[in-house]
């Protein structure tokens, strides 16, 4: 009998389990860990013929020509093409040397050699401010000065000292314009080669500032400025606090964009991770594929938040909302509410208005809290629907499942009736229409208890990467929650 | 080792030096652009062991 190996079927399982992944999250961010760790696949490959070849020896049976065939070789090239091309699509930086592992201050590959940066220029009291591209990190803060004024270092590193001041000449560092625009212009782009130039800036601008940004790899702090701002960056971190003006913020990858206190609107666009917006006075637009978290926290104005599988649309949030994979919890907001969500678990608590929610897969619990009842229209196809009225509600109710147990012990005027593997509850006392409706799961009306209380969002999940690169300027503590809000009885 | 052996682990080796270049290039300080020689490096040496093997036995 030909001996067969296990990396086929272990292949499969692989897969398999992927896919499974896939349909259970269809927000898992698959297609990025794909492009980040694909090369692991290789190891594991390797690693699992080398094991094998290792037993076949102890065991003394004959050993195949070769370690791995000309088959799985061709598979192996198809699946570095693939790995690479979206590595490189990702945004993942390819191709080039990296900033590097430093070993006691001596990178592994040549040293890092810094040098001083400084600039001022004076101006007007609201200029724009343009930075242009380039690695590293700023950080922005509105003073009550006229001039604009950097401080910082330019990092190059290089193989010899030689080098690296050559380098260091080949890309001055300026401040460019007139009283009304300046650019700050870092000229990484004249070095070539293997040498790689980063700058670190501390930016101080006059308070009526606009600030246009653009950067390679690096984040942006920007603090105190009641000007616009507008930021696109192949890879960045943004924090935001205090801004007087617009935003507009475009990356291609992201692990945080953190935004305390803008008067005027908010758009995000892009690929991220993790978003956090609190204390926003202007309209909200959010598109874009974010894997992480996203949580919101007192939005003034409505929020449109357009993702890959999930589309929402909120009138006002003084409560807060909080998004994570597979999971969509809010309380306290004022409607008309709309969700549109492919694969979640939904909670929401202290609605007002209007509510209209369709969930393809996943458990619904709503506890409108306030009175009058909202108007609902919910409808989920593979989930249990539970909604706790307040004792005092006036609705129209009409809650049915196709397949699944029903329960009420809200008592008069709804009355509960089965039909074939499922049922309805229905009744009405003249109020405002509640539509739930299941495909499959139960449905469940309950009478809410005096002391219920909110679904409180965790806030601040320990899962949120902290971030290493900016230790000394902690991000602003955020509010405390709301004290949980009684339901009316 | 049989140079039975050594042909036999030559291809799982080799994938594995692949899969962490590619790993160090994502990663790590180095792009793959430079460090590539050392795959050369590794069948170099698995010819010479073979060699040296196939003239003991």
């Amino acid at each position: 009998m030909k001996r067969s190996s296990i990396v086929a079927p272990l292949l499969l399982i692989g897969f398999g389990v992927l896919f499974l992944a896939r349909n259970l999250y269809p927000d898992l961010a698959l297609i990025d860990y794909f492009a980040r760790y694909w090369p692991t696949l290789l190891i594991l490959w390797g690693v699992l013929r080398l094991a094998e070849i290792m037993v076949w020896t102890a065991t003394d049976k004959e050993l195949p020509a070769r370690g791995i065939s000309g088959g799985e070789w061709i598979l192996i090239v198809f699946l570095c093409l693939i790995g690479l091309s979206v590595h490189t699509v990702r945004g993942f930086e390819s191709w080039w040397p990296k900033s590097g592992i430093t070993m006691g201050g001596i990178d592994m590959f040549g040293e890092s050699y810094d040098y001083p940066i400084a600039a001022e220029k004076p101006c007007a009291k609201a200029p724009r401010v343009i930075i242009e591209s380039f690695r590293g990190n700023a950080r922005i803060t509105g003073s009550d000065a006229t001039s604009v004024k950097v401080a910082g270092h330019k990092t190059i590193r290089s193989m010899e000292q030689t080098g690296a001041d050559q380098a260091n000449q080949a890309s001055p560092f300026e401040i460019t314009g007139d009283g009304n625009e300046l650019t700050i212009r870092t000229n990484q782009d004249r070095v070539s080669g293997s040498m790689r130039v980063s700058s670190e800036m501390e930016i101080t601008v006059p308070k009526g500032a606009t600030i246009e940004a653009h950067g390679r790899t690096g984040d942006f702090d920007i603090t105190d400025v009641t000007g616009n701002v507008e930021i696109t960056s192949d890879n960045a971190g943004v924090r935001l606090q205090n801004i007087g003006g617009e935003v507009k913020i475009d990356l291609r990858r992201s692990d945080i964009v953190r935004a305390i206190g803008v008067r005027g609107p908010f758009d995000l666009k892009g690929r991220g991770a993790d978003v956090e917006l609190q204390d926003m006075d202007g309209q909200v637009t959010i598109s874009g594929a974010y894997s992480g978290v996203i949580q919101l926290r007192n939005l003034a104005k409505p929020l449109r938040y357009n993702g890959q599988q999930t589309d929402l649309n909120i009138e006002k949030i003084p409560g807060q909302v909080r998004m994570a994979l597979g999971d969509f919890t809010a309380d306290n907001l004022v409607g008309p509410v709309r969700l549109n969500t492919r694969s979640r678990d939904v909670r929401i608590s202290g609605f007002t208005n209007s509510l209209e929610l369709s969930v393809e897969r996943g458990d619904v619990e709503l506890r409108p809290g306030k009175l009058p009842v909202a108007k609902m229209d919910v409808h989920s196809r593979f989930g249990d629907v539970e909604i706790s009225l307040p004792a005092a509600a006036r609705f129209d109710l009409n809650a049915t499942t196709a397949r699944g147990e029903t329960y009420t012990d809200f008592g008069a005027p709804l009355h509960t009736e089965r039909s074939g593997n499922g049922g309805s509850i229905r009744g009405s006392n003249g109020g405002a229409a509640i539509t739930l409706q299941t495909e499959r799961g139960k449905v469940t009306v309950r009478k809410a208890s005096a002391d219920e209380k909110g679904f409180q969002p965790e806030v601040d999940a320990p899962e949120r990467p902290e971030h290493p690169e900016t230790p000394e300027h902690p991000p602003a503590k955020p509010v405390p929650p709301k004290p949980l809000q009684k339901v009316d009885q | 080792m049989t140079p039975g052996f050594l042909c036999a682990i030559r291809g799982p080796v080799m994938l594995i030096t692949l899969g962490v270049l590619l790993s160090v290039d994502h990663f790590g300080p180095v792009g793959f652009g430079r460090t590539w020689p050392v795959l050369l490096i590794v069948f170099g040496i698995f010819k010479l062991l073979e060699r040296s093997s196939a003239r003991s036995s």
